[in-house]
């Protein structure tokens, strides 16, 4: 076979493959021309926002097979990364002078803490958001993944590492805010652009994240690292015997997971104007699991699109609070016939479909294409 | 032609059983080394401290002059150790052609890897590779849907992708017809000179076809070496194979 | 040296408490590889069962611990029966599925008996406090270290002298040929998995007494149970005991030092950095590779 082909049989699966990544991105640019409320906006893009974390779930357990049941920390991380520096922007205006955020001349905290100095810097943050849940998740990883930990041990690990950290957060009140988070938010500024919640600039911002968080880890796992680590998913043991250090591969894709939680967790700050400690709660955990699941977790678009499903039906219904009771009991069975019957969610029965359409067609195709020929013959 | 393997007083019990006892080997570089012996004489474990999947509890193994017995899996693969397993082990999510491209490993680290390789010189390479391996149908079918004697394929290409200097394979014609076999034979002995190989079969028709040295293991130990004439005529090898109707049906 | 004493007493009572709760999970995950997050929620329905029998028929809670241990066994044989018998070889499956199935159990306890929390009793008999060395200890806590050191003999007696426990053993070592002897394995998982709900049950009630009863109780004690398991490695009931108690000492020395919190997160982070060095946990020894 030629290099020819195969350049041919390649690109158009590459096609295949990004086309509803760019489709999904082309109608979240279109939707602010079409929805013409800011109100409801800002409720599309709290969606949009979880579906980047549920797309850093599926990158560590659909193709990495690393079940993450604390990924809702490195959200977390991220959200209060931007809350601290966002607070900082407002003490001037709240407390006048001392320059402590509110919460702490309540708690009678003397000095701003030193871990919040750096916060100053609106930069510092930003890069803090992304490069803190990696470089935590990487030691967790560390200590996981060279120990050969591997499947459940590793949910396990990860859930009460986030359970941990949730407690800590809320019983170090007077610098963490405690229960109530951090709140009374300054507006995010960059380049002169205010991202005000309900604002279009801060729509197109989570878009514009939406778009980058699918085409890195779309990227990622198209590169030979990402094939090594899926790999990795579907034979741990064997990979070894190639020669690659199998416990790197898996650091490397939980701390990228992380990275991009991180970047959803300073998002949902600017969308929501608060950060707090259910934002790495056990709550969201478990639904970041479930809309994966649902979404399907081998598909990066799938595992987006059930989280804005799921959350947005979610949202919805929230209006009335016995509906949502109900919500949540029905999507506990919901969750469990997925798991049961449909491994690979709506994205892989979506794909299912396809692949049956495409075949349906090839299979008439080449029927007319043998009458053809039979008829060429007998004429 | 030089020792390129090399095992030394090997042992290795699991729970108090001895699989191994003081095994002592030496391969030569090119060779095609068949090991055979009744169930239970160690063939499969001595593959496993070869390739580091089982740490010996006395003994070394030498390869090319680097010990190998306390390297991890990935250090001993990276020393040009490649080793096909007795279940065919690839990866069922993946493509053919992806799982060929995993195991095309010239450059191990994480962050070598990072890039794409779509319509590269790479991929060439695979196709041949695909080809070799009777697969060239199959590239972009997920190693899931291939039949079981596929699978065997699959792993065999993926070894020569890997390109080790030393190939181990256990039982690398389990589960296929006479017709795959003869074409296993074939690609063997195109690959041996180039590669060291050492293979444990049962099978002992292809053991006569492709084998220059035979080495029968009992007990955990090395019994007898030599060619198959050889090996058949040795009264131990005759003694240990008592009841299991001789070396040819065991 | 009497505040010794009485930290070394604290530390045994927290541990009794974490043995009940994590003896179910051990047997579960250790025999079928089972990872069960609605093990808190049947602590839970065990306590709220406990709460039931004493408001609606008058039981006590000593009276009521066998039929509590009836009615949660039941549920668990249920859920094994109907969703976890249908993931075989699917083992990250089974978390999620028993995570789907928490939630559902959690949800309808709030839906059925509101959210308030509930308070349980304690039997009258041992409300008291007795002498232990010198030292007044509450009754009831001294309570808890016997049943809890009852029940885990009694396990092993179960694991290890039965025959029901004889084909879990064979069935743990090889599915398929303890098939060929005749073993049915669906009914042995069956009842082991019943047999572990039923204890976490007993363990929901017996906490209930202590500590206020709500629909998301479970979540807390299941994650401290799965440090236990952790540390004390599967397939090992005298790991179970052992870092139950070692957990138990460590959580009240530092609490008694720093706070609750403290305590959790430092626990946990020696958990993790322990694993780096015996990934089998504490107890267990290896087997072949």
């Amino acid at each position: 076979m030629s290099s020819k082909t195969s350049t041919q049989t390649a690109l158009p699966r590459l096609g295949a493959q990004l086309a509803p990544i760019l489709i999904v991105c082309a109608i979240l640019f279109a939707l602010p021309l079409i929805l013409n409320n800011d109100f409801l906006l800002n409720k599309v893009a709290r969606y949009l926002v979880l579906g980047i974390l549920t797309v850093s779930l599926a990158l560590s357990w659909g193709f990495g097979g690393i079940l993450n049941l604390g990924q809702a920390m490195s959200f977390g991380i991220g959200s209060y990364a931007m809350a601290m520096a966002l607070k900082l922007k407002t003490v001037p205006v709240h407390t006048g002078s001392g320059g402590l955020p509110d919460f702490m001349v309540w708690n009678n905290v003397a000095r701003l803490p030193w871990f919040w100095e750096p916060f100053k810097s609106l930069g510092f943050a930003l890069a803090a958001g992304i490069i803190v849940p990696a470089l935590v998740a990487a030691a967790l990883g560390w200590f996981i993944f060279r120990s050969r930990v591997t499947g459940v041990y590793v949910s396990i690990i990860t859930l009460a590492t986030m359970v941990v950290l949730n407690l800590v957060i809320i019983d170090q009140q007077s610098y963490t805010g405690g229960f109530n988070g951090i709140t009374d938010l300054a507006q995010l500024e960059i380049f002169g652009i205010a991202f005000d919640a309900y604002g279009r600039a801060t729509f197109y911002l989570v878009a514009s994240c939406v778009a980058l968080s699918l085409l890195v880890a779309f990227a990622f796992t198209r590169s030979r690292a990402g094939l090594v680590v899926q790999a990795i998913r579907d034979h741990e043991s064997r990979v070894r015997y190639f020669g690659y250090d199998v416990a790197t591969y898996q650091i490397f894709v939980f701390a990228l997971s992380a990275a991009i939680a991180g970047l959803a967790g300073m998002l949902y700050t600017i969308v929501m104007e608060f950060a707090s400690p259910t934002f790495l709660g056990v709550q969201l955990s478990l639904s970041v699991v479930v809309w994966c699941a649902v979404g399907g977790r081998q598909s990066l678009v799938g595992a987006f699109l059930g989280a804005v499903l799921v959350a947005g039906v979610q949202g919805a219904l929230s209006e009335s609070a016995a509906f949502l009771e109900t919500w949540t009991l029905v999507m506990g069975a919901l969750f469990v016939l997925v798991v049961l019957f449909l491994p690979k969610g709506l994205a892989g029965l979506a794909q299912g479909a396809w692949r049956w359409i495409v075949q349906r067609r090839q299979l008439s195709h080449e029927i007319a294409q043998s009458v053809g020929q039979t008829k060429e013959g007998s004429a | 032609m030089t020792t390129h393997l090399d095992l030394r007083d090997v042992s290795v019990s699991f729970n108090g059983f001895r699989a191994l006892n003081g095994l002592n080997m030496s391969v030569r570089k090119g060779e095609l080394r068949c090991l055979i012996g009744p169930n239970g004489a160690g063939k499969t474990t001595a593959l496993d401290i070869i390739c580091g999947k089982v740490k010996p509890s006395a003994g070394t193994v030498t390869f090319d002059g680097t010990a190998l017995q306390d390297l991890e899996e990935h250090e001993i693969a990276r020393a040009g150790v490649g080793r096909k397993f007795q279940v065919p082990s690839v990866f069922r999510d993946l493509t053919v052609a992806e799982n060929l491209e995993v195991a095309r490993a010239r450059h191990p680290g994480v962050w070598a890897n990072l890039r794409w390789d779509i319509g590269g010189a790479g991929r060439a390479d695979i196709e041949r590779l695909a080809a070799l391996v009777g697969l060239a149908e199959q590239l972009e079918r997920p190693a899931a849907y291939l039949s079981h004697g596929q699978s065997q394929w699959l792993e065999i290409g993926m070894l020569v992708a890997q390109d080790a200097e030393l190939i181990l394979m256990d039982e690398p014609t389990a589960g296929m017809t006479v017709q795959e076999t003869r074409k296993t034979a074939d690609l063997f002995a195109r690959l041996k000179g180039k590669h060291t190989l050492v293979v444990v079969e049962h099978d002992m028709s292809f053991v006569k076809a492709i084998g220059d040295i035979i080495s029968v293991m009992h007990m955990g130990q090395l019994l007898a070496e030599g060619t198959a004439a050889e090996v058949e005529a040795h009264p131990e090898v005759r003694r240990a194979y008592l009841g299991s109707g001789g070396i040819s049906n065991a | 040296m009497d505040q010794f004493f009485e930290q070394i007493i604290t530390g045994l009572s927290i541990g009794s408490i974490l043995l009940l709760v994590a003896l179910g999970l051990s047997i579960i995950y250790g025999s079928m590889g089972i990872i069960n997050l609605a093990h808190g929620e049947f602590v839970m329905l065990g306590a709220y069962t406990a709460w039931l029998f004493r408001n609606y028929f008058g039981l006590g809670l000593l009276a009521g611990l066998i039929p509590i241990f009836i009615v949660v066994a039941v549920i668990g044989w249920i859920i094994e029966r109907f969703v976890l018998s249908l993931l075989n070889n699917r083992p990250l499956d089974t978390i999620l599925a028993t995570w789907g199935v928490g939630i559902m159990l959690q949800q309808a306890v709030r839906l059925m008996v509101g959210s308030e929390l509930r308070y349980v009793q304690l039997p009258p008999s041992l409300s008291g406090s007795m002498d232990v060395f010198g030292l007044s200890v509450s009754s009831y806590r001294v309570f808890l270290f016997v049943v809890a050191i009852a029940l885990s003999v009694a396990t092993w007696l179960l694991m290890n002298r039965t025959t029901v426990g004889m084909k879990l053993r064979a069935i743990m070592q090889d599915r398929s040929v303890s098939a060929s002897f005749g073993i049915n394995a669906k009914r042995v998982y069956g009842l082991t998995f019943a047999y572990g709900a039923g204890l976490a049950g007993l363990a929901g009630a017996l906490v209930s007494p202590l500590k206020s009863v709500s629909p998301d109780m479970g979540t807390g004690y299941v994650i401290d149970a799965f440090m236990v398991v952790v540390l004390g490695g599967v397939q090992s009931l005298a790991g179970t005991v052992a870092s139950a108690f070692i957990l138990g000492e460590l959580s009240g020395a530092i609490a008694f030092l720093q706070n609750d919190t403290v305590a959790k997160a430092l626990v946990l982070l020696a958990i993790v950095v322990l694993i780096r060095f015996r990934p089998e946990g504490l107890f267990t020894t290896r087997v072949r590779a």
